[in-house]
C-alpha cells in the first residue's frame, strides 16, 4: 500500500515535471512575440501565430507525455487525492524559475511553497 | 501595464474557468474508471491503455474544454493580474474535492480537506508575492 503511494506520488511529479517543462517552452515561445491585447479575437491570433513557433510543438509534446501519465494515476487513486497532490508543480515551477530562468524567488513565495509541501504531505496521510 | 479593474463580468468568467478546470477533471476520471486498477507491465499493455481511454467520449469532451479553458484564461490574463486571477482560480482546489465527493462517490475525510486548506493557503502566497515583483519593476 505505502509502496504504491509512493510510486504514484513519483508519477504525479513526473506529470508535474513535464507540465513545468510544457510551461518553460511556453513560456519562451510566448516571449519571442508580441504579446496581443484586448479581445478574444486578438489572442486567437496571437495562439496562430504561437503554432507556428517550432518550441510551442515540444512543449505540446510533453503536455500529450504528462497527460497519459495523469490518466494512468486517475485510473489509479481518487481524483480529489490526485488533483491536490498535482499542486507540486508550484513546487517545480519556482525551482525551475529560480535555477533555470534565474528568477528572484521571494521569501513570501517559498513560505506559500512550504505550505503547499504540508498540504501535499496531509493529503497523502490520509 | 495597465490592467482594467476586477469588473463583475471578469470575476464571473474567472469562477467560470474554475467550473471549466473541475468538469474537465471529472471528464478525465470519468474516461479512466472503466480502467479502474489497471495494472500495466510492458508497452503493450500502456497501448492498451491509451487506446481505451483515448477512445472514450468522455476523454474527447475533456479535451475541447482544455483548448477551450485555454483561450479563455489567456484572454482573462490580458485584463486581470496574475496575482488577482491565480487565488480566484484556485478555488477549484476546493471544487474538485466536492466534485469528486457529489460525482464520482469519493471520500474525503476532515484531514485530507486539511490538507486542501494548505495547499489554497500556500497557492495564493505563491500568487500574491506576484503583484509585489511586478510594483517592483514599475
Amino acid at each position: 500500500m505505502r509502496e504504491k503511494l509512493v510510486f504514484i506520488l513519483f508519477l504525479i511529479a513526473l506529470t508535474s515535471i513535464c507540465d513545468t517543462i510544457n510551461q518553460l517552452f511556453l513560456k519562451s515561445a510566448i516571449n519571442s512575440l508580441i504579446p496581443p491585447r484586448g479581445n478574444v479575437r486578438a489572442v486567437l491570433r496571437f495562439i496562430i501565430k504561437l503554432i507556428a513557433v517550432p518550441r510551442v510543438w515540444l512543449s505540446f509534446l510533453f503536455s500529450l507525455i504528462s497527460l497519459c501519465i495523469w490518466l494512468f494515476v486517475l485510473s489509479q487513486v481518487d481524483l480529489s487525492f490526485a488533483f491536490s497532490a498535482d499542486s507540486m508543480h508550484y513546487i517545480f515551477i519556482a525551482l525551475a524559475s529560480r535555477f533555470i530562468l534565474k528568477e528572484r524567488v521571494s521569501l513570501k513565495r517559498w513560505m506559500g511553497i512550504a505550505l503547499i509541501v504540508v498540504g501535499i504531505a496531509l493529503v497523502s496521510l490520509s | 501595464m495597465f490592467k482594467n479593474k476586477l469588473t463583475f463580468k471578469l470575476l464571473f468568467f474567472l469562477v467560470l474557468t474554475d467550473f471549466l478546470e473541475t468538469f474537465i477533471h471529472l471528464c478525465f476520471k470519468k474516461s479512466t474508471l472503466l480502467e479502474e486498477g489497471v495494472v500495466i507491465t510492458n508497452s503493450s499493455e500502456l497501448f492498451v491503455f491509451l487506446q481505451n481511454v483515448f477512445s472514450s467520449p468522455f476523454l474527447l469532451i475533456g479535451l475541447v474544454l482544455v483548448v477551450g479553458t485555454f483561450i479563455l484564461w489567456s484572454s482573462l490574463l490580458s485584463r486581470v493580474d496574475l496575482s488577482v486571477a491565480v487565488p480566484i482560480c484556485s478555488f477549484s482546489y476546493i471544487l474538485i474535492p466536492l466534485a469528486s465527493i457529489i460525482f464520482l462517490h469519493e471520500k474525503v475525510s476532515l484531514f485530507r480537506w486539511g490538507g486542501v486548506l494548505f495547499i489554497l493557503l500556500g497557492v495564493v502566497l505563491v500568487s500574491l508575492s506576484t503583484s509585489e515583483k511586478g510594483r517592483a519593476l514599475e
